[in-house]
C-alpha cells in the first residue's frame, strides 16, 4: 500500500482529532454538541482573514480561536443559561456560522464562493529529528506542518486533564450525575460551560488548520461535515480520548480512502463515506440493546430517554 | 403535590391567545433584523436599502411572487414534517434525509413506471411517501424498541440519505452523459410549473393541502388530539389510555412521509429528475420553519412564506447588489437561536437568578439527551 | 446514654410557614454529643421539614438554632456541612460509575501538584475512615455494583469525610433488608460511641425502640414529646404520634357491601425504581358497596401497589382482577375493565397542567366523543363547562390551563374526570393532599356517594385523619404487605398507627397478623 495514503491520512485525520478532542469534553459533560462544524468554520474563516490581513501566523491562529470561542460562549449563553435545548442550539449556531462567514467571504473579499491569495503566509513543513532518519516511519509521521504534531500531543493532555486531575474528575461528574456534583459543591453550570469554550478552543485549532495548513483558502461550508464525523467518533468511542482518537483516525483513513480508492478501483466514494455514520448507528443499536436488556422492566412507566 | 405558583402557567385562553403565538417569533425576528442590520452596517453598506431589496425582490411583482412561491414550497412540506413530529413529542430532526430517500424513490418510479398520468403521478407521490416514511421508521424503531436516542441517529442518517442516494444516482441508476442524476422523470410523473418565470410547480397544492388536512387532523380528530396530549405529557396520556409508543411510531412515519412528499415536489416539479445533493438544506430550515410556527400547520404556512420570501429576496439581492444572499440564512438562524431560549418573564424581571420556568412551546418537556446517563 | 450533657445542638421554637400554610408550628430539641436521636411523626409532621431547615436547605420563619451554644443560621447546605453537619437523603446522589472514593472525595479532592488528584491518598483516607467506623468499604469499588445498603454507608462515609459531628439520616431503612437495618444500626452506635451525634427520621416504632437513645415524636407541625428510650413501648410512642379525638366524619350510612368482591389482588409482587422489593406477596379484597382505606406511611409499596393495579407498573407476579375477569397490562385496559384511578401524582400523571381544562376533562373519554376518526371539540367543550359546574370547580372554565388551579380544584378536576364513567373500581391516592379543607370535604361526600352508588372504592392515604374519616373499612400497609384489615369504628388511630410502625406481632390480639 502506498505510503502517501498514510501521510495523507494522518494529516486529514488532523482536524477531525481536534475537533473530537473539543467534543469530547463538552460529551463528558453530558451536552450533546453539535455545533462542532460550527465553531470550525468561523475558525477557518478568521484564521484565513487574519493571516490575509496582519501577514501573521500565530496571530491568525490566536483570532481563530478567539472567534471559535465566541461562538462557543454564544452557545453555551443559550444553552446553558436560556434553557435552549442543546440541540436546536446548536443547529442553530452551526446554520448561522455557516451563513455570517459567508456573508463575510462576500462582504470582506468581495468573493462568492472561494478566498484565496498568494500573501496568506503557509506553515512550513516540519522535519521530525530523529523519525526523519528512520525509512518507513519518516514518509509517514515527518514532514508534516505544526498542527498536526499540535494535535496528536494533545491527545494524552486531554487525557490527562480528564482523567488524573480534580477538574477532569469533576466535569466527569457533572455530566453523568449532575445532581451529585451540585451536592458536593461543584459549580454544574461553570463547568458546563467551561467545557463549551474548550470545544471551542479546539475547534478553533481545528479550523484554522484546515483554512491555513491543510489548504491555504477559506470556501463555503468547508469543513464538509467533519464536525459530524468527530461526533460519530465521539459516540462509537464514548467519549474516551485514546479511543475517540483511534477511531477519528480510523474515519480519518476512511475519507482518505473514498477519494483514492476510487480512482484505483472505480467503487464508488459514497460507499466509503458512509462508514463513519453507519458504523456509528451501528454501536448505537448495539449499546441501545444492551441497555434496554439490562434496564429494570418493573420500574414505572416511562416514555423518556433513560 | 400540586402546581405551585400557578401565575407562570396561567394564562387566559381566547382572543388574545390567537395573536400569542405569534408575539414570540415577532419579537425574535425583530431582533435578529436589528442585529443583521448591525452586520450590514458593519460592512459598510445601508441595512434599509438591503431589506428593501429582500422585500421588494420576494414579493413586488409576479415573477418575484413566483419565484418566491417555489422556494416556498419544499419549506411548506419539512416544516410541516418536523411541526407533526415535534407536536407529538418526537424530535425528528431527520427530515433532510427522509426528504432526499422521499426524493430519489420518486425519482425512480417517476422514470421507470410507464402508466398514465392520472395513475402515474399519485403512484410517485406514494412511493415518495413510503420512502420518507421508510427512512423516518429506523429512528422511530430504535426509539420506541431499544430507547436509543432519535435526535443522533436521524443526525447520522442524513448523511448516509445522502450519500445512498448519491452513490445510486451516480453509480447505479445513472442517466447517460456527464451528470450527476438519475434518468429524467416521464412525461406523466410530472407536476406542472405555473409559469415560466420561476419553477414553482402544482406541488404547491400538495403542500398546502396537507397543512390544510393536517389543521384539521390536529384540531379535529382524535390522532390529532392523542398527539397534542402526549406531546405536552407522555405519561398522562398513557395513564388516560393513549397507546403513546404507537401513536409516536405513526407520527414519526407520517411526518417522514411528509419529507418524503416535498421530495418528490422537488423531483417531479421543479427539476423532472432526481439530482445528487439537490437540496440546499431544505430538512433544516424546515426545523426553522417549524419552531417560527410554534409547530401549527397554519403557522407553518405563514412561516415557511416568510422563509421562502426570504430566500427569494436573498436572490435577487445577490444578482444586483453585491451583497450576499447569505444574510438571509444568519437572519433565520439568528431567529430561530433566540426563539430557542426558554425562559419566562417572570425569570427576566428577577434578575435571571434562580430557575427559569420552562414554558412549553408544544414540544415535551423533554430531557436533554444526556450522553452518559445510567440509572442510579 | 450519652456522657456529654451539654446539648451540641439546640432548636428552640422553629417555625416554618409556607406562606399561610403552617409546616412547623413550634418545635424544639436538644441533641447531645454521642446520642442517637429518632424524630419520628406521621407524614406531614413536620419532621423533614425541620431537619431540611438544621441543614440549610430551608430557612426558619421563626425560632433560634444553637450549634456549640452560639446561635446559627445556615443560608446553605454548605455552611452547615463546615459547621460539622451532614445529612443523608433518601435518594442518594451518587456517581453511578465512579468508585467509592471518587465519589466521597468530590468537591473536597486531595491534590498533588498541577491539579492532579491524589487518588492513592484519597483510596487510603476513605479506607482508613472506613476501617474506623467499621463500615468496611472498598474504596475502588464502583457504585453501580453495590448494594443499597453499602451505596448508604458510601454517603454516611461522605458526610463522615467532611468532618460531620453530626449525621442525620432521612428514613435511613426505607430500601435496606432487614439485616442491613440490623448492620446500619451497628454502625449508627459506632458513630455515636465515637462521639457523633445521630438524628434518624422514621416512622417505624421498632426501630426506635431498637436503636434510639432519646425519642422526639412530631404531630402536627410540634414536637409534642422528647422522652429517653428507657422502659418505654410502642403504645406510648404510638398514641404520641397518632393520638388525638377523631375530628372529622363524614356523614354516611352504616355500609352494607356485597358479598362478591369486585377489586382482587392476589399474591402480588413488585419492584420499584430503584430494584428493591416493594410489594411483597400482597393480597387484598375490594367488593361493591364499600370504602377501604389503606394506611400506611409513604414508602411502604403503595405507590408500587397502586401502579401495578392501573396499569402502570409491570408487576413480577401476582393475579389482578375485577369481577373475575383479569386486569390487563395497560391503563388503557383497565379502564376498560371498569377501573377509575386518581392519582397522588396530578401535575405528571393525573393532569397535563399545560393543556387546557376542557382537554384534561376528556382524556380517557375520547370514545365519548369522537365519530369514526373525528372528534367533536365543541361537544367536549360543553361537556366539560357541565363538569365544572357540577363538581363546583371553582375558577376554572374549559379553556383555562389546568396549572392555573389551586390543589383543591385540580383534584375535583380529576375526580370530575374518573368519576363520569361507568367504573367499578375506584381508586383514590392521597385524595386530600395539598386540598384545602371546604374543597376535602366536598371530595369525601362524593366518594361516599360513589359508595352508595355500589362502586368499590379504595383510599390510599398517609393522612390517618382521613383514613378515620371516611373508610368503612381499614387495611395497613407495612413494609409491601398488609398487615391488617380491620372494621373503621371496631378500631383507633392508635392501634392503626401501632400497625403502620410496624407492631403487628404486639397488637391486642396477641398474634401475628402479618
Amino acid at each position: 500500500m502506498d505510503l502517501e495514503i498514510l501521510h495523507s491520512t494522518v494529516r486529514i485525520s488532523t482536524p477531525l482529532i481536534l475537533a473530537a478532542l473539543g467534543g469530547l469534553l463538552t460529551y463528558q459533560a453530558g451536552m450533546l454538541n453539535i455545533a462542532l462544524d460550527g465553531f470550525m468554520i468561523v475558525a477557518a474563516f478568521t484564521g484565513v482573514a487574519m493571516a490575509y490581513f496582519s501577514g501573521s501566523l500565530v496571530v491568525a491562529i490566536l483570532a481563530a480561536v478567539g472567534a471559535s470561542m465566541l461562538l462557543a460562549a454564544l452557545m453555551a449563553l443559550f444553552n446553558i443559561w436560556f434553557r435552549a435545548h442543546i440541540f436546536i442550539a446548536g443547529t442553530a449556531v452551526t446554520f448561522l456560522a455557516y451563513g455570517l462567514t459567508a456573508l463575510l467571504l462576500k462582504g470582506i473579499f468581495g468573493q462568492d464562493a472561494l478566498f484565496t491569495s498568494d500573501a496568506i503566509p503557509t506553515f512550513t513543513t516540519i522535519v521530525v529529528p530523529v523519525i526523519a532518519g528512520i525509512p518507513v516511519l519518516s514518509q509517514i509521521f515527518s514532514g508534516h506542518t505544526i498542527l498536526v504534531y499540535v494535535a496528536y500531543l494533545l491527545v494524552p493532555v486531554v487525557a490527562w486533564a480528564l482523567y488524573r486531575t480534580r477538574w477532569g474528575l469533576r466535569l466527569r461528574v457533572v455530566g453523568e450525575a449532575p445532581e451529585a456534583a451540585a451536592t458536593a459543591g461543584v459549580n454544574v453550570d461553570g463547568v458546563k460551560f467551561q467545557a463549551m469554550l474548550l470545544s471551542g478552543l479546539f475547534c478553533g485549532l481545528a479550523g484554522a488548520y484546515l483554512s491555513l495548513a491543510y489548504v491555504t483558502l477559506f470556501s463555503k461550508e468547508m469543513t464538509h461535515e467533519r464536525g459530524l464525523i468527530a461526533l460519530a467518533a465521539i459516540f462509537f468511542a464514548r467519549g474516551s480520548p485514546y479511543l475517540t482518537t483511534v477511531v477519528a483516525l480510523l474515519f480519518g483513513a476512511a475519507t482518505a480512502l473514498s477519494v483514492t480508492l476510487p480512482q484505483v478501483t472505480g467503487l464508488a466514494p459514497q460507499l466509503l463515506q458512509m462508514i463513519p455514520y453507519v458504523v456509528t448507528v451501528l454501536a448505537l443499536v448495539a449499546v441501545g440493546w444492551q441497555s434496554t436488556r439490562a434496564r429494570n422492566k418493573h420500574r414505572a412507566w416511562r416514555f423518556d430517554l433513560s | 403535590m400540586s402546581a405551585e405558583a400557578p401565575g407562570a402557567l396561567a394564562s387566559r385562553r381566547g382572543l388574545l391567545d390567537w395573536l400569542a403565538p405569534a408575539i414570540q417569533p415577532t419579537i425574535a425576528l425583530v431582533i435578529s433584523a436589528i442585529v443583521g442590520g448591525l452586520l450590514v452596517l458593519a460592512m459598510g453598506q445601508d441595512p434599509l436599502q438591503i431589506y428593501g431589496v429582500l422585500i421588494s425582490g420576494s414579493l413586488v411583482g409576479v415573477p418575484n411572487l413566483m419565484v418566491t412561491l417555489q422556494m416556498t414550497t419544499p419549506l411548506l412540506f419539512t416544516g410541516l414534517a418536523v411541526s407533526i413530529a415535534f407536536r407529538a413529542g418526537l424530535w425528528n430532526i431527520g427530515v433532510e434525509g427522509q426528504l432526499l430517500v422521499g426524493a430519489f424513490f420518486a425519482g425512480l418510479v417517476g422514470w421507470l413506471a410507464p402508466l398514465p398520468t392520472f395513475l402515474h403521478v399519485p403512484l410517485t407521490l406514494i412511493a415518495a411517501m413510503a420512502g420518507g416514511a421508510l427512512w423516518a421508521a429506523i429512528p422511530a424503531f430504535l426509539r420506541i424498541k431499544l430507547n436509543v436516542n432519535e435526535l443522533v441517529v436521524c443526525l447520522m442518517l442524513n448523511p448516509i440519505a445522502l450519500l445512498l442516494t448519491g452513490f445510486f444516482a451516480i453509480h447505479v441508476f445513472k442517466a447517460p452523459g456527464p451528470t450527476n442524476k438519475l434518468p429524467d422523470v416521464l412525461e406523466t410523473a410530472i407536476l406542472p410549473q405555473f409559469s415560466l418565470f420561476s419553477q414553482a410547480n402544482w406541488g404547491v397544492f400538495i403542500a398546502l393541502g396537507c397543512c390544510a388536512i393536517f389543521t384539521v387532523v390536529n384540531n379535529a380528530t382524535i390522532r390529532g388530539f392523542e398527539w397534542k396530549i402526549m406531546g405536552l405529557n407522555p405519561t398522562f396520556a398513557y395513564y388516560g389510555g393513549i397507546d403513546v409508543p404507537r401513536r409516536a411510531l405513526w407520527a414519526m412515519l407520517i411526518s417522514g412521509a411528509v419529507a418524503g412528499l416535498g421530495g418528490a415536489e422537488e423531483v417531479m416539479g421543479v427539476y423532472g429528475a432526481f439530482f445528487d445533493n439537490f437540496s440546499p438544506g431544505y430538512g433544516f430550515d424546515g426545523i426553522a420553519v417549524a419552531m417560527l410556527a410554534n409547530f401549527n400547520p397554519i403557522g407553518v404556512v405563514a412561516a415557511a412564506g416568510l422563509f421562502g420570501a426570504l430566500d427569494s429576496g436573498g436572490a435577487v439581492l445577490q444578482m444586483t447588489t453585491g451583497s450576499s444572499k447569505y444574510l438571509v440564512e444568519v437572519l433565520q438562524f439568528l431567529t430561530v437561536l433566540i426563539l430557542a431560549a426558554r425562559f419566562s418573564w417572570e425569570w427576566l424581571r428577577a434578575g435571571g437568578r434562580g430557575q427559569p420556568t420552562r414554558r412549553a412551546v408544544g414540544v415535551i418537556n423533554e430531557p436533554e439527551p444526556h450522553p452518559t446517563a445510567e440509572e442510579a | 446514654m450519652s456522657a456529654d450533657s451539654t446539648p451540641v445542638v439546640r432548636l428552640r421554637d422553629i417555625a416554618k410557614r409556607f406562606g399561610s400554610f403552617v409546616a412547623i408550628q413550634s418545635a424544639s430539641m436538644d441533641i447531645g454529643g454521642g446520642e442517637i436521636h429518632a424524630l419520628v411523626g406521621e407524614n406531614g409532621a413536620g419532621k423533614s421539614t425541620l431537619m431540611n431547615i438544621l441543614y440549610g436547605l430551608l430557612q426558619r420563619s421563626d425560632g433560634e438554632i444553637d450549634f456549640d451554644g452560639r446561635p446559627v443560621s445556615f443560608a446553605s447546605p454548605r455552611e452547615a456541612i463546615a459547621a460539622g453537619i451532614g445529612m443523608v437523603h433518601q435518594h442518594f446522589k451518587l456517581a453511578p460509575s465512579f468508585t467509592v472514593s471518587e465519589n466521597i472525595i468530590l468537591g473536597a479532592e486531595p491534590l498533588k501538584s498541577l491539579d492532579r488528584v491524589d487518588m492513592a491518598r484519597a483510596d487510603e483516607e476513605t479506607r482508613r475512615l472506613s476501617e474506623r467506623f467499621g463500615l468496611n468499604l472498598d474504596p475502588r469499588a464502583i457504585i453501580s455494583t453495590l448494594p443499597v445498603g453499602l451505596r448508604q454507608r458510601v454517603e454516611i462515609l461522605k458526610a463522615l469525610y467532611r468532618d460531620a459531628r453530626i449525621l442525620i439520616l432521612d428514613e435511613p431503612t426505607a430500601v435496606l433488608t432487614p439485616q442491613e437495618t440490623r448492620e446500619l444500626f451497628v454502625t449508627m452506635r459506632r458513630l455515636a460511641d465515637g462521639g457523633h451525634s445521630i438524628i434518624f427520621i422514621t416512622h417505624k416504632l421498632q426501630e426506635v425502640l431498637a436503636a434510639a437513645d432519646h425519642i422526639s415524636v412530631m404531630r402536627q407541625g410540634r414536637v409534642v414529646a422528647t422522652i429517653d428510650n428507657e422502659g418505654v413501648t410502642a403504645q406510648e410512642i404510638a398514641r404520641l404520634m397518632v393520638g388525638r379525638p377523631v375530628l372529622l366524619r363524614v356523614a354516611k350510612t352504616q355500609a352494607r357491601p356485597d358479598e362478591k368482591p369486585t377489586l382482587e389482588v392476589k399474591g402480588l409482587t413488585a419492584l420499584g425504581d430503584r430494584g428493591e422489593t416493594a410489594v411483597d406477596d400482597l393480597s387484598l379484597t375490594l367488593r361493591a358497596g364499600e370504602i377501604v382505606g389503606l394506611a400506611g406511611v409513604q414508602g411502604n409499596g403503595q405507590d408500587e401497589l397502586v401502579q401495578c393495579i392501573a396499569g402502570l407498573r409491570l408487576p413480577v407476579s401476582g393475579n389482578l382482577s375485577i369481577s373475575g375477569k383479569p386486569l390487563g397490562r395497560t391503563p388503557r385496559d383497565n379502564r376498560a375493565a371498569g377501573l377509575a384511578y386518581i392519582p397522588a401524582d396530578r401535575g405528571a400523571v393525573g393532569l397535563s397542567l399545560q393543556s387546557s381544562i376542557w382537554e384534561n376533562l376528556t382524556v380517557g373519554h375520547l370514545d365519548e366523543f369522537s365519530s369514526g376518526p373525528f372528534f367533536a371539540a365543541a361537544r367536549a367543550r360543553r361537556k366539560a363547562a357541565q363538569l365544572i359546574g357540577r363538581f363546583d370547580v371553582r375558577g376554572a372554565e374549559p379553556d383555562k390551563l389546568a396549572g392555573s388551579l389551586s390543589g383543591g380544584n385540580q383534584q375535583k378536576v380529576q375526580i370530575a374526570r374518573e368519576l363520569t364513567r361507568n367504573a367499578a373500581v375506584v381508586i383514590a391516592e392521597q385524595p386530600s393532599q395539598g386540598v384545602d379543607i371546604g374543597a376535602i370535604e366536598q371530595i369525601h361526600r362524593i366518594l361516599v356517594e360513589m359508595r352508595d352508588a355500589r362502586k368499590s372504592v379504595f383510599v390510599i392515604s398517609a393522612d390517618l385523619d382521613e383514613i378515620f374519616s371516611i373508610s368503612d373499612r381499614i387495611l395497613v400497609i407495612y413494609r409491601g404487605r398488609i398487615v391488617v384489615d380491620l372494621r373503621a369504628e371496631a378500631t383507633t388511630p392508635e392501634e392503626v398507627g401501632r400497625y403502620m410502625g410496624g407492631l403487628h406481632e404486639a397488637s391486642s390480639t396477641g398474634g401475628n397478623a402479618s
